[in-house]
């Protein structure tokens, strides 16, 4: 168990340089691992709280006082699950072959250098003056555009689409994440009120009877 | 035993201690914005001590308070209800009442046009500075210039007229010459605020002649008027409500020379200026939160603090004076929000419709027109403290400023721009790490990060040999390959 996980996680690093012929390997010749990939969801929302608490004072515009180590995780890696769940449901309409354990596998692989370039920020803000945080800001988009660049080349390769159909995905995807987020919300609202309607209803029933 | 008899009579005596803090007047208690504009209590730093009003001055008729002004030992009150300026000094005592207008032989002064003799009518605002006393008779459109120094054979102060001013005859625009307030600079130029005029400020030159309009207001942009006034056709242009500069209410001169205006048009972008000769807004605002008093709520909170009035002392330290709810607000040079008092009501130190507000030393009087009181408020120990750290500030004792500071921050420890005070004198001092302690409590990033590159800048030749080990270690490393790789190459081209 731990061998395999080590070997791909060797592995990983050679998608990461590789994008089209890495991915194409953990697509097709079941070169991914979901546990890795947890792994390195669970380290980012880790690394959320961390990010949150020990970047340096002067990068930090956190309110420390109200700080809530749970919803910052929730909030870490929400995001990334959200954007599974909506591209394999958008995918999933428009010919995308692939699997949603395959883009689970894409989002978390290229999640990996963002986290590990998150992680130096947090360590070197802690040892720059204000003038020198631009850098660790750039080293940080670095990580994102790194990221994005990742997830853009493992869907290409995961749905098996043409860069321009990708594109396109991508905006559905986004426009369906929205659509989740407000039925979400609409069923909460709606539960809310239901149960609250609920409670008055008893509530007056006591009192009168 | 004796051990016992001690601890009891120790107890006994803690009994009978009394707080020695001097706020016996008052258990309101203040608050101040943080970093993250949220209102942490503080300390209460000014407190009621005398209520000057019909009742308690002898002689002393008061229909409504529209303006306070000091200077030197009296204190000017216009009351426009009673159509008079009443002059006080400084112990409450009425020194004079001016309801009419004499020359210097003490005779009433005769209006030339209407032949009528100059009585005040309704004046709402009132300036005096070294020479003269400057009445805004607003009921009449004009302003009087009194000598402040003549007196009269039993010498007593006769303020005897030296100039009138009427409306200007080359004053341009289409503002009405209705004079509320005035302000005067140390070059003696006069400055008038007229109720509700959109073009700014009247600046007149020394003799009463018109010189220009003074100051610009802009008001906010709403981007959804902002939106259909871009598709409107001119038509319905023309029946849209127009957006006018919002109209100052205020004016007061600094020992600087420059001018603070106040507005209270809730539509006005910002609610406190600093006006410089061109007329460009240049209050500092260095401090946490923005210049508006109370800060909304929530994003949705469209409140706004609406100023009636400032005060400028003479270390900076400027009261804004709140008709929303009542309440003053001091801030310091740098625009740190110092400490907020008063408020609506009708327990002693609320107001009611407060109108005036003025320095006494370090006292500030605040005048209510409903009321028809002024009402004096005397710093508390913790008030005076603040206002001594920041006169030392002002004038450059910064070490003394830090002494005070500390004494602040013992007593108040949410007063955050204390510690950064603290902090930058320990920062000029090259102390660093206990500067970088104060900047991390006060919040403050950009002279944090100073303090830290000293430090840092310390510690790096402090540990240089560490640094020096690890650079050459990796110079060596890269050599040592480029030498392995060479003699690879080598070998293999030997094969």
């Amino acid at each position: 168990m731990m061998k395999k996980l080590l070997e791909d996680f060797k592995y990983l690093t050679y998608v990461i340089f590789h994008p089209f012929d890495g991915f194409y390997e953990v697509r097709f010749r079941g070169k991914g691992n979901l546990a890795l990939g947890t792994i390195i969801l669970i380290l980012y929302g880790l690394l959320a709280i961390v990010k949150y608490q020990y970047t340096g004072f002067i990068m930090n515009d956190n309110p420390l006082f109200a700080m809530n180590s749970v919803t910052t995780f929730i909030f870490g890696i929400f995001p990334f699950l959200l954007f599974c769940i909506s591209n394999w449901s958008v995918t999933a309409i428009f010919e995308g072959s692939g699997k949603f354990s395959d883009i689970y596998t894409v989002l978390t692989y290229a999640l990996f250098p963002k986290l590990v370039l998150d992680a130096v920020v947090v360590l070197f803000s802690n040892v720059v003056t204000a003038e020198e945080a631009a850098i660790l800001s750039a080293i940080s988009v670095a990580g994102s555009v790194f990221f994005a660049f990742l997830v853009f080349a493992g869907l290409c390769v995961a749905h098996e689409y043409t860069a321009g159909t990708n594109v396109a995905m991508i905006v559905a995807t986004f426009v369906a994440a929205i659509i989740i987020i407000f039925l979400a919300i609409l069923y909460i609202t709606l539960i809310q009120k239901a149960v609250s309607f609920g409670y008055t209803f008893v509530t007056e029933f006591m009192k009168r009877w | 035993m004796t051990k016992r008899i001690i601890s009891l009579i120790t107890l006994v005596l803690l009994c009978f201690t009394f707080a020695t803090a001097y706020a016996e007047h008052t258990d309101d208690s203040s608050y101040i914005y943080d970093y993250w504009s949220s209102a942490n209590q503080s300390l209460n730093a000014f407190e009621l001590s005398t209520v000057i009003n019909s009742d308690s001055v002898e002689g002393l008729t008061l229909g409504s308070v529209d303006d306070v002004y000091v200077h030197g030992d009296k204190i000017y009150i216009a009351d426009a209800a009673s159509n008079a300026v009443d002059v006080l000094d400084t112990n409450f005592n009425l020194v004079k009442q001016i309801k009419i207008i004499r020359d210097t032989e003490g005779k009433i002064v005769v209006d030339e046009d209407s032949n009528k003799q100059a009585i005040l009518n309704a004046p709402e605002g009132v300036f005096a500075n070294d020479r003269n006393l400057y009445i805004a008779d607003t009921g009449n459109n004009r302003i009087f210039v009194l000598d402040i120094n003549a007196v009269d054979e039993t010498g007593e102060n006769s303020y005897p007229m030296s100039m009138v001013i009427n409306k200007p005859d080359n004053m341009v625009g289409s503002t009405e010459f209705i004079p509320s307030k005035v302000a005067v600079d140390n070059a003696d130029r006069i400055f008038v605020v007229v109720k509700n005029s959109t073009e700014g400020i009247i600046e007149l030159n020394t003799d009463g002649s018109f010189s220009r309009y003074f100051g610009v207001n802009s008001p906010t942009v709403n981007l959804i008027d902002f939106f259909w006034k871009s598709i409107a056709s001119d038509e319905q242009k023309a029946k849209m409500s127009k957006v006018y500069a919002p109209a100052f209410t205020n004016v007061e001169t600094d020992s600087d020379g420059f001018v603070y205006a106040v507005t209270t048009d809730t539509a006005s972008e910002e609610m406190a200026f600093r006006f410089n000769a061109k007329g460009e807004n240049v209050l500092r605002k260095f401090g946490y939160s923005k210049i508006l008093g109370d800060l909304p709520t929530s994003a949705t909170d469209s409140s706004k603090s609406t100023f009636a009035d400032v005060a400028v002392s003479d270390y900076g330290v400027y009261a804004l004076l709140d008709t929303s709810k009542n309440r003053v607000f001091l801030y310091n040079f740098d625009g740190n929000l110092l400490t907020v008092f008063g408020g609506k009501g009708d327990t002693k130190g609320k107001f009611n419709t407060p109108s005036s507000i003025c320095w006494m030393g370090n006292s500030l009087i605040v005048g209510d027109s409903k009321l028809a009181s002024a009402f004096v408020f005397n710093p508390t120990d913790f008030g005076a403290l603040v206002l001594d750290a920041e006169e030392m500030y002002f004038n450059g004792d910064f070490d003394g400023a830090a002494v005070k500071n500390q004494q602040i921050v013992d007593m108040n420890a949410n007063y955050d721009h204390a510690y950064v005070s603290i902090g930058k004198n320990q920062l000029m001092r090259d102390n660093y790490k206990a500067a970088m302690d104060n900047f991390r409590l006060g919040n403050d990033k950009t002279y944090y990060s100073t303090a830290f590159g000293g430090y840092r800048n310390l510690l790096i030749q402090k540990y240089f040999w560490i640094f020096a080990i690890v650079f050459l270690a990796f110079v060596t490393w890269v050599l040592w390959t480029e030498i392995a790789y060479s003699r690879k190459q080598k070998k293999l081209e030997e094969l």
